[in-house]
């Protein structure tokens, strides 16, 4: 894939003087029966801004996207919900906002006996001022694919071309459902650029995602919703008051030692390692690395470290809180009972 | 809900909203013909019942069990109108119910392309195929000794043909909306169609006033008796009951199709 993206629209430039905000979201619910999936969402998504939503499967992220892409309609009692200045439940201007939005949705699909050029073709020929068809394509990376049919193309492969058509229309708004799921590192990492080429060209994006490491790379800033609620919203940096975090310093206790022979309060884990939460990192590793010398033994094992944004996003949507080390896959341990809670009511400002 | 001055800059003007159009058409063209499945059901299963029917029943001449006509005039308007069927009907409902499972439905409508363009296209392309059905067929009968439909009758084979085309798209977009598991899909299509067909005369021409009443009020037996005229009878005009009924189902297919349509795969 390649960067620069070559910005467009000067029509661009109007919208945002014409909104203040790409997408504004006021109390948004959703029922299905009795089942209310979405219990009074808000959030505000910036012109030019990537804004990411996480949160886990059933926690109302899809059904909040859908209905901003105007696939669902919302309760009648809800407030206000405005995609680039248009309400996406109002008919009379779906047309005109599908022109001015782009989609890249999960469960999306394209013919699979077209060719991809045919495909990219296909769909630059329903919007009024689509992109270079040939330049979409190499810039998702399929260059020298365009002949090839849709079907042959592997699960990353078509992940890319639902990216092209997402972006043909050349879009004021690009909506990215979970867009990297199935790509190699490699082919991620291309994607990301891709993403931020667009952002910097004049696209706002709006993204959810299951990959912590992603909003960390992409977002400008992240919201979190779980059971139907924003629990907290943020830049990837202070979500969750991670910046104020307490550094957490791990290591082997060494042998013969009992945590009671510490200098200072350490929490012992699953794994053999304790652990000691500090406000003053510098100070409390001093004091420890001062008792190791003096008694001439090592510290194995020894690392420093923060929140990670998984750690943060696991406390806030409740799924990690007070399990330590239940993630063979992931090294570091997770926030633990001492840390305190950040979590906001909401985030109605 | 939003007080913002409604985009007016871009608006597609006439000359654009035909553009579009035949751009929709060719490319439902393109994905038709590139799926090899569609191509033989629609083309070649037609032919080969005709060219069967005609070394079978090549030598019968007119009687009255074809209504007065030969064997093969008689087959030669009612397989037309089977090929019809498949192209129209069954293709619709089939096509309608996978392209909504695995999501190509939905990626149409996150484009500005409009539903009723996107329609049109079908039935273009219906209307496409089953034009060159009825051409394959009459060619193929021409082979056999069948005569041409007169002159005059021309104009009103063509008007049958689309008459048809248009009920059977209808019934099929209504069919393919009420169908929720696409694996599902080909099965329910034949359930309704086979049975349907055997009883209208299609095989073997009905000589029951029940049946004849009971099938006469259903699309098949109206549609094969209307092309059936048009094929055979010199200056017979419209077969207007039997055009006013298929329109009828034609009318009630689109009415469910409109009501029940989904392009989503799940359901809100």
């Amino acid at each position: 894939m390649r960067a620069p993206v070559t910005p467009t629209a000067s029509a661009r430039d109007a919208e945002q003087a014409r909104t203040a905000d790409a997408v504004v979201v006021e109390d948004l619910k959703k029922s299905y029966g009795p089942v209310q999936a979405v219990r009074g969402v808000s959030f505000t998504v910036r012109h030019g801004e990537i804004f990411a939503l996480l949160g886990p499967n059933g926690a109302g992220k899809t059904t909040t996207m859908e209905i901003l892409e105007g696939f669902r309609t919302r309760d009648a009692d809800s407030g206000r919900v405005d995609v680039l200045g248009l309400d996406p439940g109002e008919r009379a201007t779906a047309r005109t906002l599908r022109e001015r939005i782009g989609l890249v949705l999960q469960d999306i699909a394209v013919e699979p006996y077209l060719t991809v050029r045919e495909t990219v073709a296909r769909n630059a020929g329903y919007y009024p001022a689509p992109r270079d068809i040939d330049e979409v394509i190499e810039l998702v990376g399929l260059a020298g694919m365009e002949k090839k049919k849709v079907r042959s193309l592997s699960g990353g492969q078509k992940r890319r071309l639902d990216l092209a058509l997402g972006m043909i229309g050349d879009p004021a708004l690009l909506f990215l459902d979970e867009p990297t799921t199935g790509f190699d590192p490699n082919a991620r990492r291309s994607a990301w650029q891709l993403v931020r080429a667009l952002r910097d060209a004049g696209t706002t994006i709006l993204l959810t995602t299951h990959y912590m490491e992603e909003a960390q790379e992409l977002a400008d800033r992240v919201a979190v919703i779980a059971d139907g609620r924003i629990v907290d919203e943020g830049t990837p940096a202070t979500l969750g008051g991670r910046n104020t975090e307490r550094a957490r310093i791990r290591f082997a206790l060494p042998p013969g030692c009992s945590p009671e022979d510490l200098p200072v309060t350490a929490l012992p884990g699953e794994d053999g390692l304790v652990t000691v939460e500090s406000a003053e990192p510098t100070g409390t590793l001093h004091q420890l690395t001062g008792w190791a010398l003096a008694r001439n033994t090592e510290l194995a094992q020894l690392t420093v470290d923060r929140p990670t944004l998984e750690d943060i996003y696991l406390r806030l949507t409740g799924s990690g809180r007070g399990v330590p080390a239940d993630t063979p896959h992931k090294k570091r341990g997770r926030a633990r009972k001492g840390a305190p809670e950040k979590t906001s009511e909401g985030s109605t400002p | 809900m939003s007080t913002a001055v409604p985009h007016t800059a871009a608006r597609p003007g006439p000359g654009r909203g035909l553009a579009m159009l035949w751009h929709q058409i060719r490319y439902e063209q393109l994905t038709f013909w590139r799926n090899p499945q569609s191509a033989f059901f629609t083309f070649i299963l037609p032919i080969v019942v005709i060219g069967a029917f005609g070394l079978l029943f090549g030598d019968v001449g007119k009687s009255s069990f074809f209504y007065g006509r030969s064997a093969l005039q008689y087959y030669i308007a009612t397989i037309t109108a089977l090929s019809i069927l498949g192209a129209c009907y069954s293709q619709l409902a089939i096509v309608l119910a996978a392209r909504r499972q695995n999501g190509i439905l939905k990626r149409v409508r996150a484009t500005p392309l409009p539903a009723s363009m996107y329609f049109t296209g079908l039935l273009a392309h219906c209307a496409l195929v089953s034009t060159v059905d009825t051409v394959l067929i009459t060619a193929i009968g021409r082979a056999y000794g069948v005569p041409l439909p007169s002159a005059s009758q021309w104009p009103v084979l063509v008007v049958t043909v689309l008459l048809g085309a248009a009920a059977f798209c209808a019934l099929g977009v209504a069919v393919g909306s009420l169908i929720r598991n696409a694996e599902a899909a080909p099965s329910v299509v034949q359930f309704i169609l086979f049975p349907m067909v055997f009883i209208s005369g299609t095989y073997m021409p009905i000589h029951s006033d029940v049946l004849s009443a009971v099938t006469g009020a259903l699309p098949v037996k109206p549609f094969n008796d209307a092309l059936l005229a048009a094929f055979t009878d010199a200056d017979a005009g419209f077969a207007w009951r039997d055009c006013g009924v298929l329109l009828v189902w034609g009318v009630l297919g689109a009415v469910v199709a409109v009501r029940r349509f989904r392009w989503d795969p799940r359901p809100e």
